[in-house]
């Protein structure tokens, strides 16, 4: 555990002006378009909930887990519908982030530009997320709205993808009765699914 | 190359390496001892997987045969025949998402990336399971493969991340096979669904465990990016079991999601 800090400045080194960001893909045009089933409403049934709020708004640190919830009813899964979900979340960000704001969506026949951002993606040490134009149904730009580690922006040269493992195997390392962790972590498939999200709001995914 | 024991045991070896733009970790048991050279060819295999995965599906490097698929340069006939695999196992994937987990969104780029982590991870993982070891977890960037455990009747566990405060654990599965995990991080929760004009409640962090970690790896995305639709649909799917975790720490999951509260497992 005490050697953790020196990996990372070492791999942070190692890593820096290796990778980088595809922050402007050429040009992508839309192509097929998905449409999920929309099945019907599955109204929120009993959702196993704990009662604890989060309190933490500082950088990743030491928490115990919330409260053991109560164990889902024996019945499939609970939706994760409307019946807990209007409590305003603790803010557990290190930093604000901009979202999107139209949550609405427009029908796909428009060819009014329209510009969304895509949800922050979590990468243990900060935030990311994707900003993604569209004119009708043509994505026209992507690129990333926001990255930042809590208040210091690091350059976007910089692929910390290689941190959460670090701080994973340190979690590991901590707990005696876990042989690895699996958590969200910042890589490109963390890009493509804030994008995705993204256009998912404009009503084009 | 190298395998390090563990400073705690002489019957664990780990290993890091550097590969697809990440790291990827492995750990190998075997509780009456293993020694690094006795490994060492095995693990060479498995490493030689992720490498060659990277070259050939790397989205980053412009001279791999995906690249150049996305491009036009080259057809899906011309390029190694993983390629044409990987993308066919995408499109079941599509389908058993009803499109939640979509590589093809993009057009001018089918791509697979969020796939072929797992698929190679898991690839990576058959080069061990001749190894004189009781059990491995190959772990991609926090998506695990493993067979077997710590020894023949113990089974490995593994932490989830808390999402709502990294890298603190929210509780632990007891593993049999793969786990993912995808993350989204959103302020408010509330989302509009554009199919149904409904409000869904999004999920932080989503993790799916099965037998297969590039279908777990697919699910989690769906799972992360369509919330409980994705959920009921996983509760009737053969194998996989999935947990998501709120923004206001309340948790769902699948009727039989291996899950262990850390409290209690002390």
């Amino acid at each position: 555990m005490k050697r953790s800090p020196i990996v990372v400045v070492g791999t942070m080194a190692g890593l820096f002006g290796v990778m980088s960001f595809h922050t402007t893909p050429a040009k992508i045009t839309l192509g097929s378009v998905a449409t999920p089933t929309s099945t019907g409403s599955s109204t929120s049934s009993a959702t196993s909930t704990t009662a604890s709020a989060p309190t933490t708004t500082s950088p990743p640190k030491k928490r115990t887990s919330p409260p053991a919830s109560s164990r889902s009813t024996s019945s499939p899964t609970t939706s994760a519908g409307s019946a807990s979900s209007s409590t305003t979340p603790a803010t557990t960000a290190p930093v604000t982030t901009t979202t999107a704001a139209p949550a609405t969506t427009t029908t796909a026949s428009s060819n009014l530009a329209q510009t969304v951002t895509g949800p922050s993606v979590n990468y243990y040490f900060g935030l990311l997320s994707v900003k993604v134009t569209v004119a009708g149904k043509k994505i026209t730009n992507v690129t990333i709205a926001s990255l930042s580690d809590g208040g210091n922006y690091r350059s976007q040269q910089i692929d910390q993808a290689s941190i959460p493992i670090l701080e994973q195997e340190a979690m590991q390392a901590q707990n005696a009765n876990i042989q690895s962790v699996s958590g969200a972590s910042y890589t490109s498939a963390g890009f493509q699914l804030s994008l995705q999200d993204a256009l998912k709001k404009v009503g084009i995914k | 190359m190298s395998a390090s024991h563990d400073d705690s045991s002489p019957t664990r070896l780990h290993h890091r390496e550097e590969v697809m733009g990440t790291v990827v970790t492995f750990d190998v048991y075997n509780n009456s001892g293993i020694s690094p050279e006795e490994f060492l060819p095995y693990l060479q295999e498995a490493v030689a997987v992720l490498h060659h995965a990277d070259k050939v599906f790397s989205t980053w490097k412009s001279n791999s045969p995906l690249s150049q698929l996305r491009r036009g340069e080259i057809t899906l006939g011309e390029a190694p025949p993983e390629v044409a695999q990987v993308l066919e196992m995408c499109a079941l994937a599509k389908a058993q998402t009803k499109g939640w987990f979509d590589p093809w969104a993009l057009a001018g780029g089918v791509d697979p990336t969020g796939y072929v982590k797992g698929w190679s991870a898991q690839l990576s993982l058959a080069s061990l399971v001749d190894a004189p070891i009781t059990g491995a977890i190959i772990n991609a960037a926090g998506d695990i493969a493993s067979f077997g455990g710590l020894d023949a009747t113990t089974p490995f566990r593994v932490g989830i991340t808390d999402p709502l405060s990294p890298p603190a654990l929210n509780c632990a599965i007891e593993l049999r096979g793969a786990v993912a995990t995808s993350g989204i991080y959103e302020r408010g929760d509330h989302l509009v669904n554009p199919f149904t004009g409904e409000a869904t409640t999004r999920a932080l962090s989503a993790s799916v465990t099965g037998p297969d970690l590039g279908l777990c790896d697919a699910w989690a995305t769906a799972l992360a990016v369509g919330g409980s639709e994705i959920l009921e649909l996983i509760e009737h799917t053969d194998d996989y079991e999935a947990l998501t975790i709120n923004a206001d720490a309340s948790r769902q999951w699948t009727s039989r999601f291996p899950i262990i509260d850390l409290e209690t497992s002390h």
